[in-house]
């Protein structure tokens, strides 16, 4: 058996390759169940009642995909500028806050006021992305560094307001701000916990991602600018413009992200750690997973939000430790990182003739 | 006398409705090995399962406060009928659930929203720091007692304010210098807490934080402290004094039999709020269960003598006693927020004669003289 490199894999391939990595990374994940002490078919059949039997357990999946998909879609598209955005948790926090800022105190009525949230939750989400574009593509900064760090800033700016200005007289003295108030909450799927809207922000920003990407100038700039930076600045691509451009865009959706999770779950600013669940840091799973297109994230999203939901269910009715969904996340990576020897190279079976 | 009550109910309860199996769900904030919070829960209901042929128990640790409902939603489908929800932000979940479930009984830890189907709990150690600080204010020789605080909502500010009120009883010119970390679980954190109030001058130590760091940093530097939350003696044997320790499974064991018996139903919970102290043995004075004081210290505490307004001339081992013995006592012969009590900016905040009520102390925002460092929300 030998490996014989090939050109670039078709569409058919790199899909074939994806399935069946997740396809192992399940069964493996079911084995390992089997060690905690639930037959593959016992797990199988207790994930999927918990998970499709019902519209309540089916719609955890989309809630938790909804912030994943936002995110992954926003990455999708930095990645593709090279632009390496590993800040869409501080991101999404900042949506959080902004959009918590605007509910606790503008007063706006009705829709406006889900309006105002949205928006100032993509500003901040976006201006927060910014900065990092800016210096790398003014100052060489290294991205990953800013992006990462300003995570940080983000979740003791979030601490700060919980404990100290924006502290609820009615939270008792623990660190929560007041309940947002009824038009700040997003509505519900009717006999769910899932908020519709952010179904339909998830997706029509993917695809509004995705058009960007394949249909435009801008996304034309992105990805020469991705491919290959040298031959952007020869052939004229500004890189401040079109990073800023990918930064605001990128940073926008994880501020979206946030937005949907205060408006649609917690109706109020908590700790930076309830609100966000690493949405941000899962994000660039998602993203990766879907070979960055925008599209394909919303898919990827919708398959880690099925093993986020599905891993709740384990939790509970197969008594797993809480780390197993974590586990589970790894060995689909690894999977992948692993499948990825088969796109590169085919397999040719055979006695070598010498 | 409880016990044989409980046993009585128990036994009418199961003769009477003949019930055949009680499922019940735990959901916890940590994970069960986080040695505090969480731990301390678990170790409850395994007491329950444990002292109940009839009890069936399951739990979910780790749950993020924007889960809950869901988990909730999977345990009633495993038929669990009473729900413990042990995290203050499980509050709104809760009593959302609660709507969507009447059938189910939830009892929610530290809440203070209930409903027909939802009881509130409680164990607290305010008392218990009352007497720690006593012995505090008896082990300095420096006046300052450090304590390292996880984040200063009213629980720590009333634990605190108990400790220090304690403190000066012994030594009225002892200060308690605080320092916050903001996390529930951070041993890096409390140890630079704890070397900073070192080289501060503290020489004996408290803290609220769950794992067993300010005991070892202490205890390296040879400073006396007091554990918390779980028994730590174990890891310090020669230098924890004392500390608080707290018996979720008084709690569970009580609620689940009168469950069983029919006596608290998804319809009358509305007025049933636990709030359990030393008479009703939720918690317990010590660093390991069963040892009140670390017998290393007697000999030190038997020393230390003070003027006490109620027992006169006394050692502050019998003061101790004495008061912990009066604490344990259902009709509260004594109280550490005895009035009069002034806050540190001089502000009467308990007046002669009174005590706080179950309100007041579970809304404390001010501090009492003798507490030193940063207070986040002090009243003006």
């Amino acid at each position: 058996m030998k490996l014989v490199p090939r050109p670039e894999p078709g569409v058919l391939e790199v899909l074939l390759v994806s399935v069946g990595a997740v396809l192992l990374a399940f069964l493996a994940s079911l084995a390992l169940l089997w060690l905690y002490g639930a037959p593959p078919w016992e797990a199988a059949a207790a994930i999927a009642a918990g998970v499709f039997a019902d519209p309540r357990g089916f719609a955890e999946v989309l809630r938790r995909a909804v912030p994943l998909v936002l995110v992954g879609a926003g990455l999708a598209l930095a990645f593709r500028a090279q632009f390496w955005n590993i800040g869409a948790e501080g991101q999404l926090l900042m949506g959080a806050v902004a959009a918590a800022g605007v509910a606790l105190f503008s007063g706006l009525p009705g829709p406006w006021m889900l309006f105002a949230m949205g928006l100032s939750a993509f500003l901040a989400g976006g201006l927060w992305a910014i900065f990092a574009a800016l210096l790398k593509a003014r100052l060489g900064v290294n991205d990953v560094i800013t992006t990462l760090m300003q995570n940080y800033v983000a979740i003791y700016l979030v601490d700060w307001l919980i404990h100290g200005p924006w502290k609820g007289k009615s939270a008792f003295g623990f660190a929560y701000t007041d309940r947002f108030p009824e038009a700040a909450g997003l509505p519900l799927l009717p006999g769910t916990a899932l908020a519709w809207p952010g179904v339909v922000l998830a997706l029509s920003f993917a695809a509004l991602f995705a058009w960007l990407l394949f249909a435009t100038k801008l996304g034309f700039e992105v990805r020469v600018l991705g491919e290959n930076p040298e031959a952007a600045r020869y052939a004229g691509v500004r890189a401040l413009f079109t990073l800023s451009w990918v930064a605001l865009l990128s940073g926008g959706a994880a501020g979206l992200a946030g937005f949907v999770e205060v408006a649609g779950t917690h109706h109020k600013l908590l700790a930076p750690l309830q609100i966000s669940l690493g949405y941000g840091y899962t994000g660039i799973i998602v993203a990766w997973l879907g070979r960055n297109h925008p599209l394909a994230a919303a898919l990827t999203g919708l398959l880690v939000g099925f093993v986020f939901a599905a891993g709740d269910v384990a939790k509970v009715a197969l008594a797993t430790p809480f780390q197993l969904v974590q586990v589970v996340n790894g060995l689909i990576l690894f999977f992948l990182i692993a499948a990825e020897v088969f796109l590169r190279y085919r397999v040719v079976l055979g006695v070598r003739r010498g | 006398m409880r016990k044989v009550w409980l046993a009585a109910v128990v036994v009418l309860g199961a003769l009477a409705f003949g019930q055949q199996e009680v499922k019940a769900g735990w959901i916890y904030v940590g994970p069960i090995g986080d040695y505090g919070w969480t731990h301390a829960h678990d170790v409850g209901r395994k007491e329950a399962e444990a002292a109940f042929p009839w009890l069936k128990t399951s739990y979910v640790e780790s749950v993020p406060e924007g889960q809950a409902g869901s988990y909730i939603d999977q345990m009633v489908r495993q038929g669990t009928k009473v729900i413990f929800a042990t995290s203050f932000g499980y509050m709104d979940a809760v009593l959302e659930a609660a709507k969507r479930y009447p059938d189910v009984i939830f009892a929610h830890a530290t809440g203070f929203k209930r409903a027909p189907n939802v009881a509130t709990y409680m164990a607290d150690f305010y008392q218990v720091y009352y007497l720690n600080g006593l012995m505090a204010g008896a082990l300095t020789k420096t006046g300052k007692v450090g304590y390292v605080g996880a984040f200063p909502i009213p629980e720590l500010k009333r634990h605190i304010n108990a400790f220090t009120l304690g403190v000066r009883t012994v030594n009225p010119e002892a200060k308690v210098l605080v320092r916050w970390i903001y996390e529930w679980y951070n041993p890096a954190a409390a140890k630079e807490a704890t070397e900073a109030l070192i080289a501060e001058g503290a020489d004996v130590f408290a803290f609220t934080e769950d794992s067993p760091t300010v005991v070892q940093v202490a205890a390296e530097k040879g400073f006396p402290s007091f554990s918390h939350y779980s028994p730590m003696l174990k890891f310090a044997p020669d230098y924890v004094v004392s500390g608080q320790l707290v018996h979720w499974g008084t709690i569970y064991k009580d609620f689940l039999a009168k469950v069983y018996a029919g006596l608290y139903t998804p319809k009358n919970l509305e007025d049933v709020d636990y709030w359990w102290l030393l008479p009703q043995g939720a918690v317990e004075l010590g660093a390991d269960f069963g040892v009140p004081v670390n017998p290393k210290f007697a000999g030190r505490l038997k020393a230390k003598a003070v003027d006490h307004p109620i027992f006169g001339e006394i050692s502050v081992y019998d003061l101790v006693m004495k008061l912990h013995g009066l604490m344990k006592d259902v009709e509260l012969a004594f109280d550490p927020f005895q009035g009069p009590i002034k806050d540190r900016k001089g502000v009467l905040r308990v007046p002669e004669g009174l005590r706080l009520t179950k309100h007041q102390l579970e809304t404390m925002e001010w501090a009492v003289e003798g507490v030193v460092g940063p207070w986040p929300n002090e009243p003006k």
